[in-house]
């Protein structure tokens, strides 16, 4: 049956018009007539075009409604993402252009679909996406597509100065460099970048202190709780009063025994010694840390403030230089190492081990009692004699989290080698530390490195090194 | 730098949102509830210390569980739009099990080879009360187990029950209405307390949380 034929029969037949079998070849005649032929034509023409019009109209609908999610993107950031036309079942979508990509710094590359370059500008953009169907005649159509382009973060952070006259201010920055016996020190302590950007205080803190008529030298670090209202004046006091009680002790008669046991272990290391020298830390650096949670304990009452206010993690290591070598004493509560390199630097010592939480930043502080009664106690000194070092150095977690990032770190040797080499320049700044005992300008040189950029890792910093 | 690859070891501040998507929020409420957590992701994007360590999980509770954005980056995430059914039960405990696991599983504890993340946060919001309440008696005592940094409730409308909140948490944060202007200062508020929880403190004491603003009701 021919097309106008067939469509004639259906016609008739919705219409309830249909034909009766009397009428077959009358109907025949009527069909096969020209004009019947032409209307007909006409008919499945105009109908053809309706439904060619409503699939495009449908189809561009579709495309409109589809889902594209691009990447998003962060300023300073090479960018690179695909409008992926095979996924997105595009194959019918040609002639392609978006706008808005320019003062974002990106293009558009319609061959390969593709948006690429270095983003310039932040912010929630709509981009407008532009396309023809292919094989119809049609102005483009269009339809947006969402790209976030995150800030550059380096970009966001803020260099507030701290109040210079609010409550237990200090500077934001400390470098100093010195003598300390026959060994050299530096320090440098920064605020962290989570504090310079809103203007906040810095939390570490840091003391030194060389006590020339015993020869006994003091380096105390600690780090105040981020949490904590007042805890940069917590762990001043504790640095503080590290320096002050053995000032005030070493000269003391408790203190000249260690010589004579030192001496003996020098001579004949035994169980007998060993056991001597362990009461010795126990009760001399034990007392000095409870005397610095009892400073703490009376400042707070007297500020009227709870001790946790003024929480702060605290090391601390004793150096003297004896003629069989140097003998070094050390206690530790928080999550800050101290390591002592050997003069060849082939390995590394660590003189405390670290309180840390299951989740980050979880700690212990100075500021809690129960560190005193727990039994273990007794575990948080150290203690070694050797020849000689070539480094000794204490650091708060804010260079520790970034630089050795786990515990497991701390233990291997060639992670302190390539700290070693990053403090010597091998670093992104190219910024180097210059341990040449003549370098006059090494305190400002290690404030300089300091400044080193880690993502996430926004803490205050502070590194003491005795070499 | 110092030899080690310190960006994969980034130490995360995970947040997660439990949100009422039952029919009540049906209209206006989920409208506003969109708006204003595209106005807090917003305002994330600009904070240095989020765009470090933010990641960001999204789940909705209606008779169905969703994870409607799972544990994304802020850099990342893309906010979806979150829609609600016509009608139907508030499947809460339900939500409150689902998201036990999903923080079992996603969320890094500190060993001697990984940097642990920050204590995660959580905050809730309903306009209602749980349909499943005997599932949710049943998550209460797990979601205190999860040891979360905070965990925040906010009940929003007049329909809201703050006593089930307040066995969940210690902070449950009434708002009269769940409109537009509301639910973003609550919002605001939130991304404020977010901005506390990347801090160090005393191993097992929680976030301290700012000052809510005033058309906040703290429920003591």
């Amino acid at each position: 049956m021919s097309d106008s034929k067939s469509f004639l029969r259906t016609l008739l037949d919705k219409k309830g018009t249909g034909v009766t079998p009397d009428k077959h070849a009358l109907f025949d005649a009527f069909a096969a007539d020209p004009d019947t032929e032409n209307l007909c034509k006409q008919i499945l023409e105009f109908q053809n075009t309706l439904m060619a019009n409503w699939q495009i109209k449908s189809r561009i609908a579709d495309i409109n409604a589809q889902q594209v999610i691009i990447p998003n993107g962060t300023v300073g950031k090479p960018y690179h993402a695909v409008i992926d036309f095979q996924k997105l079942g595009w194959k019918d979508v040609i002639e392609t252009s978006v706008t808005g990509l320019e003062q974002l710094g990106l293009a558009y590359d319609p061959t390969a679909g593709t948006i690429t370059g270095t983003p310039t500008a932040s912010g929630d953009n709509k981009l407008i996406f532009r396309y023809k169907l292919a094989g119809v005649a049609m102005e483009q159509q269009e339809r947006t597509i969402a790209i976030v382009i995150n800030p550059d973060p380096k970009s966001l952070w803020k260099n507030i100065p701290s109040p210079a006259d609010g409550p237990y201010h200090k500077p934001d920055d400390m470098a100093v460099a010195g003598q300390l016996g026959d060994k050299r020190i530096v320090i440098a302590s920064k605020r962290g970048r989570s504090h310079a950007n809103v203007g906040s205080y810095r939390d570490d803190d840091f003391a030194y202190k060389h006590l020339d008529d015993t020869e006994w030298s003091v380096v105390a670090v600690a780090d105040g709780a981020g949490s904590a209202k007042i805890s940069r004046k917590g762990s001043e006091i504790a640095c503080n009063g590290i320096i002050d009680y053995f000032a005030a002790n070493i000269p003391g008669e408790a203190f000249s025994e260690i010589d004579a046991i030192l001496k003996t272990h020098a001579e004949a290391k035994s169980d007998e010694t060993q056991k001597k020298l362990s009461a010795f830390l126990y009760h001399n650096l034990g007392k000095a840390a409870l005397s610095v949670y009892k400073k703490l304990e009376e400042f707070a009452k007297t500020a009227e403030t709870p001790i946790k206010d003024l929480h702060s993690t605290l090391i601390f290591a004793l150096i003297k230089k004896y003629s069989f070598g140097y003998a070094i004493l050390t206690f530790g509560v928080g999550d800050c190492p101290i390591g002592m390199m050997n003069k060849d630097k082939t390995e590394i010592t660590l003189l405390n081990w670290l309180d840390v939480g299951e989740f980050g930043g979880g700690t212990r502080f100075i500021t809690m009692p129960e560190i005193f009664q727990s039994p273990k106690f007794a575990t948080r000194f150290g203690f070694r004699l050797v020849d000689d070092f070539s480094y000794l150095m204490l650091m708060t977690d804010g260079i520790y989290d970034p630089k050795f990032v786990v515990e497991a770190n701390l233990e291997k040797i060639d992670n302190w080698n390539a700290f070693l080499a990053d403090l010597n320049g091998k670093n992104d700044e190219g910024i180097k530390v210059d341990f040449d005992p003549g370098n006059k300008d090494i305190a400002s040189q290690l404030s300089a490195w300091m400044d080193f950029w880690s993502p996430g890792n926004h803490d205050d910093r502070t590194l003491a090194i005795i070499y | 730098m110092g030899g080690l690859p310190t960006i994969i070891f980034m130490r995360r501040l995970p947040v997660y949102f439990l949100l009422d998507t039952s029919g009540s929020m049906y209209g206006e409420p989920i409208q506003a509830l969109n708006n204003a957590l595209s106005g807090m992701i917003n305002t994330l994007r600009s904070d240095a210390q989020a765009l470090d360590s933010l990641w960001i999980s999204i789940i909705t509770f209606d008779r169905e569980i969703k994870e409607v954005a799972p544990l994304t980056e802020l850099v990342s995430f893309q906010l979806p739009e979150i829609t609600c059914p016509q009608s139907g039960p508030t499947n809460m405990g339900e939500a409150l099990h689902f998201l036990c696991d999903k923080v079992t599983a996603e969320v890094k504890k500190s060993t001697p080879t990984q940097k642990g993340d920050w204590k995660p946060l959580l905050f809730i919001m309903t306009d209602g009360s749980p349909s499943d309440i005997g599932l949710f008696k049943e998550a209460i005592p797990k979601v205190k187990a999860m040891n979360f940094g905070a965990v925040v409730a906010c009940a929003a409308g007049p329909k809201a029950k703050d006593e089930y909140m307040k066995e969940l948490t210690n902070t449950v944060v009434h708002l009269d209405t769940a409109d537009n202007s509301t639910l973003k200062q609550f919002f605001k508020w939130v991304s404020d307390t977010i901005e506390m929880g990347n801090k160090s403190h005393g191993t097992g004491e929680t976030v301290s949380l700012p000052e809510p603003p005033s058309e906040l009701h703290l429920v003591i």
